[in-house]
């Protein structure tokens, strides 16, 4: 049908509203309380527009047929100006000090907004944990974290409380996040405009670790930091970039810098043979993977009885981690003591794993892909500019089995590479499992393994996962990731997370896969070595020492 | 559907029996609802008469509606608040217009409207109260 | 008093031979209109409701009746609830809905027993099987909006949301749902049987500085100066506000029709008329209406809820001598912005008060700018 924009006539189809037509159309309106795929709240009221001489929102308006619509008159530039003022006046203004941008200042420079009349006042408390940090001071009550974590994650950790101006976000009765069950996905920041939900950042430990010329400090980065990084450095999304990210790193005076997915490499020898362990004895079924500690927390918190069902494997950080203080300074000679380790991860809820008490945790700081392009940014380091470099021995070998842990799918194909040639003995005809890849919610199959059928599946995001446990009985082996994408998708990640970002990211995880030499977990000679020289074989007893966890009941509160 | 089943009225029935809405009611309720505690306890804040802190055993809503404004409910304000000070009994607290325009000014206590409040009146309804 | 005649479910008989659309069109051609403020065709409402295909459909009574000076829906519930129960039931039977709900207004409660007997006694004589539920609130003007009372009922924070689609076509739990006011039901069951209905009357709740205030059945159009008389002020009045959303006027004799009050920048709504005499400072009134938004406003939409809170500001500011001619100006243009881009009703007419204010009584405002 036609309708009038700013006086041209536009061909547009019926089922979509102001707001999607004019960006079809390249007609920029402010908007910030808008969530992709997700039904407007219309609460900002930002996106007005003026629609036969009355004032409108774009983002909830289907128009009719002939309908004429301003979207730059006197009127809407006046209501849009005094809107955003008064969304500042709920915004306490330090961002311009911390250096920080968000989506909320950059559209006060582009309304050109001269003054702020309303002065913000700050009465709240800060909500400080070892993850995520909240500052309702600066929230302007968009509903975007709420929405995540609910119509998203289907966490429901977050909602509003209180009336009119005393609104705020909140878990309950006045707790921490730290305190309730959130399980750190990191989703809420990812989707807050205005920066009042951040990750705690360790930058400061990190760099005086770098300074300290008595530590030995190591950095290991996820697969997924390889296929963002560069987007915090203006490069187009899903941009491999490996050996800039390595030598950047190495710039900054880590003295070593390993791969993440050799851990990862560690996790598939460990978790295919528990297994395969448990298909001979036709064991607890589904066996559920664990390389994710938001979903580890979630499961804690809402479906605990499925613990027996969960493999006992740390996650690969967490392994390559305690693979370098034990076999890396042995080998290496460098007392423990002195060694940092440092892990790169797309993910905040790193940060809380490497808290828990009985993990005992290698890792000294998870830092996001954010802050280590903040650090990088620190040291002046060009990183567009960087020739590419290699990560460092003796654990900088990975394979693309490794490096699929950062996409949805990818841990299970990884799993499912070694699991069957273990079992069958032969190598697998075609090493790619397209069935699981991909940004579809829920994705399944099914394999044999030694004549017996093995269903596998795999979700992301919590919506998904509770849709897959209403059936997981029909299953042997599912992977779960909070993050919807998976760990590229992760709350730590450069924003925004838009759902095409994501399937670049994704694109890039894969193109690396079938790019490197060795695919399959098993064939790294690294892992074949620590095997050989260190942990014996797969589940020994020192394998169970020092790569093997367990998980509790949490409440559901 | 029951009317025990509709969220707020278990709530407003919290608040008569227990006072106020307690963590603890927030959970108990969440459990046997399966709406999310965070939810709950959004809901329960969001209205006037739903209370987080524990109320006295008499409640005192005092009408600060413009018809009972342009009749002097200030000064009948001031009396309670004056009269209530140090009490442990009542509970005071104003409220948007509660209806009684006509026989202003008014308040509700424990539910019932008192209306065309003086000193005087207030003085005997609050010793019949504490009886 | 029309309003209080007694239909003891004969219009429900009459109903039922008339069938739905002989319901819908007997409603239309008697021209009953909603009376919580809107006035809309109430026939033409509910034939949206009936037209819309769905497995369930809810009838809800509005009896959230926050409108400060109103208390014309507590004399309908308090002396002739039959007739609000019977109109219920005509509506059901319209639309097939199974189940009904009365939001009772918090305030209320002390009628819910009261109500709830005739509820019962009403539905047993009709041998419905329709269920009839009384939700009671819990103090939250917003909740008169027809949107926040469905999010109320289904048990999230009465925040209202944006209209279309509307409730006749997608309301409680998402299916085709009739939302009226009680002065509204009562009038069906009225309008249906007796002949001689008169559309034009209406309760007017008139209360302020009067020694006579109370509900006054006259018709659209009654005139203000005699309406005042009726009420008996012991002072010379100076203004009458039309509750808080309408807006206020100079006391004068303008006949009260919508299109008047409306030429006047005001909403006749559901005829509260609060007379305020000249003792009373209208500067005073401003703030406590101010306040009373402020207090109200749900928090969804940036600029009704940051905007109340700052009109409250300003004319505190002003009311302290501390203000300049800058924060006046400032004051009418945050009036108009929340006037224009609310998302709801309560937003929309928030400032109306203020505005109107400005307009007939700037000297007491321009008094205190230093």
């Amino acid at each position: 049908m036609k309708i009038k924009i700013d006086g041209r006539e536009i061909e547009c189809e019926k089922n979509k509203t102001i707001l999607d037509i004019c960006d079809e159309n390249s007609i920029e309106i402010p908007k910030l309380c808008l969530i992709e795929d997700l039904k407007p709240e219309a609460r900002c009221r930002l996106c007005i527009v003026e629609m036969n001489g009355k004032l409108a929102t774009s983002c909830s308006i289907y128009p009719n047929e002939g309908c004429n619509i301003l979207t730059d008159s006197q009127k809407v530039i006046k209501a849009r100006k005094i809107n955003m003022e008064l969304l500042m006046a709920g915004h306490i203004r330090n961002c311009a000090v911390n250096g920080e941008s968000n989506e909320l200042c950059r559209l006060l420079d582009k309304l050109k907004i001269e003054r702020i009349r309303f002065e913000p006042i700050r009465k709240y408390k800060q909500d400080l944990s070892e993850s995520v940090i909240r500052d309702d001071n600066k929230c302007i009550n968009c509903g975007k974290c709420i929405r995540a974590c609910g119509e998203i994650m289907e966490v429901y950790a977050i909602d509003f409380a209180g009336k009119g101006h005393n609104e705020h976000v909140s878990p309950y009765s006045g707790h921490r996040l730290h305190d309730v069950a959130c399980i750190k996905c990191g989703q809420c920041i990812a989707a807050c405009p205005v920066g009042a939900i951040y990750e705690r950042e360790h930058l400061y430990e990190v760099i005086k670790a770098l300074k300290n010329k008595k530590k030995h400090v190591v950095v290991q980065t996820a697969p997924a930091i390889r296929a963002a990084i560069g987007e915090e450095f203006n490069m187009p999304a899903g941009s491999l970039v490996t050996g800039k990210m390595v030598a950047a790193l190495r710039r900054c005076g880590f003295d070593r810098i390993f791969d993440t997915p050799l851990g990862a490499d560690m996790t598939i020898m460990e978790e295919a043979s528990e297994f395969l362990e448990r298909v001979k004895k036709n064991g607890l079924f589904p066996m559920i993977t664990t390389c994710c500690p938001s979903w580890i927390k979630f499961m804690e918190h809402f479906e605990h009885e499925l613990i027996p069902n969960m493999s006992t494997c740390k996650s690969p950080h967490e392994m390559l981690g305690i693979l370098t203080k034990t076999y890396y300074a042995e080998k290496s000679g460098i007392n423990k003591k002195d060694i940092v380790v440092v892990s790169v991860m797309p993910c905040v809820a790193k940060k809380f794993e490497s808290t828990r008490p009985e993990l005992k945790s290698a890792v000294d700081y998870a830092i996001t892909t954010r802050e280590a392009a903040k650090i990088i940014r620190y040291f002046k380091i060009d990183f567009r500019n960087l020739p590419g470099e290699d990560f460092d021995n003796p654990l900088g070998i990975a394979t693309g089995a490794g490096v699929m842990f950062g996409a949805s799918g990818g841990v299970m194909e990884a799993a499912l590479r070694t699991a069957y040639e273990f079992a069958a003995n032969k190598p697998l005809k075609k090493l790619e499992f397209n069935q699981i890849r991909g940004m579809e919610g829920i994705k399944e199959g099914s394999i044999a393994l030694n004549g017996k059928k093995i269903n596998y599946a795999v979700a992301h995001g919590g919506k998904n996962i509770r849709r897959l446990l209403e059936r997981k009985d029909k299953y042997h082996f599912i992977e779960m990731m909070a993050c919807p994408g998976g760990c590229i998708g992760g709350g730590g990640q450069p924003l925004p997370l838009t759902k095409e970002i994501l399937q670049k990211r994704m694109n890039a995880i894969y193109e690396e896969d079938s790019r490197l030499p060795i695919r399959k977990s098993h064939e790294n000679p690294i892992v074949r070595t620590i095997y050989k020289e260190y942990l014996e074989h797969p589940l020994s007893k020192k394998a169970e020492k020092i790569l093997h966890t367990r998980y509790y009941k949490r409440s559901e509160f | 559907m029951e009317e025990k089943e509709f969220l707020l009225s278990v709530l407003r029935k919290e608040q008569k029996n227990k006072r106020y809405i307690s963590e603890d009611a927030l959970k108990r309720i969440s459990k046997k609802t399966d709406i999310p505690i965070s939810r709950i306890y959004g809901a329960a804040t969001f209205y006037s008469m739903l209370h987080e802190q524990k109320q006295a055993k008499n409640i005192i809503y005092v009408c600060d509606g413009p018809s009972c404004h342009v009749n002097n409910s200030k000064n009948i304000t001031a009396y309670l608040k004056k009269k209530l000070n140090k009490s442990r009994k009542f509970s005071l607290h104003t409220a948007s217009c509660i209806g009684c325009c006509d026989e202003a000014p008014a308040m509700l206590l424990n539910g019932n409207a008192y209306t065309k409040l003086t000193k005087e009146k207030i003085d005997e309804i609050i010793k019949k109260c504490k009886s | 008093m029309q309003i209080l005649r007694k239909t003891e479910l004969k219009a429900f008989k009459k109903a039922k031979r008339l069938g739905a659309s002989g319901i819908i069109k007997i409603l239309k051609q008697k021209g009953l209109v909603g009376r919580g403020g809107a006035a809309f065709p109430t026939g033409t409402k509910w034939e949206f409701a009936l037209n819309t295909k769905a497995n369930e459909k809810f009838v809800i009574c509005n009896a959230d009746e926050g409108e400060p000076g109103t208390f014309k829906d507590k004399f309908i519930i308090k002396y002739n609830p039959e007739a609000l129960v019977e109109g219920i039931l005509i509506a059901a039977y319209t639309i097939k809905a199974r189940q009904a709900f009365i939001y009772l207004r918090g305030e209320y409660s002390y009628l819910e027993n009261h109500l709830k007997r005739v509820v019962s006694k009403v539905l047993r004589k009709a041998k419905s099987s329709l269920k009839i539920g009384i939700i009671v609130g819990a103090g939250a003007y917003v909740c008169g909006e027809e949107t926040a009372v469905i999010e109320s009922i289904e048990g999230f924070r009465g925040q209202p949301y944006y209209k279309p689609p509307y409730p006749p076509t997608q309301g409680l739990y998402g299916e085709p749902t009739i939302i009226n006011n009680v002065e509204t039901f009562a009038n069906v069951p009225q309008a249906i049987l007796f002949n001689d209905w008169d559309k034009e009357l209406r309760l007017y709740s008139l209360s302020g500085n009067l020694t006579n205030p109370g509900i006054y059945e006259l018709p659209v159009g009654y005139s203000l100066a005699e309406l005042i008389g009726l009420g008996k002020p012991k002072n010379k009045i100076k203004a009458v506000y039309f509750g808080c959303f309408g807006g206020c006027i100079p006391y004068s004799d303008i006949k009260l029709t919508p299109e008047n009050v409306c030429g006047k920048n005001c909403a006749v709504g559901a005829f509260t008329i609060i007379a305020v005499d000249e003792k009373q400072s209208i500067l005073d009134i401003a703030e406590n209406i101010a306040k009373f938004y402020e207090h109200e406003s749900c928090g969804k939409c940036t600029p009704c809820r940051e905007g109340t809170k700052r009109i409250c500001d300003i004319i505190r500011k002003i009311k302290s001598g501390k203000a300049g001619k800058d924060d006046l100006a400032d004051l009418k243009e945050l009036a108009e912005n929340i006037q224009e881009t609310s998302l709801c009703g309560l937003g929309q007419t928030a400032t109306n008060h203020l505005l109107t204010a400005l307009q007939y009584f700037k000297k007491e405002f321009e008094e205190r700018i230093k």
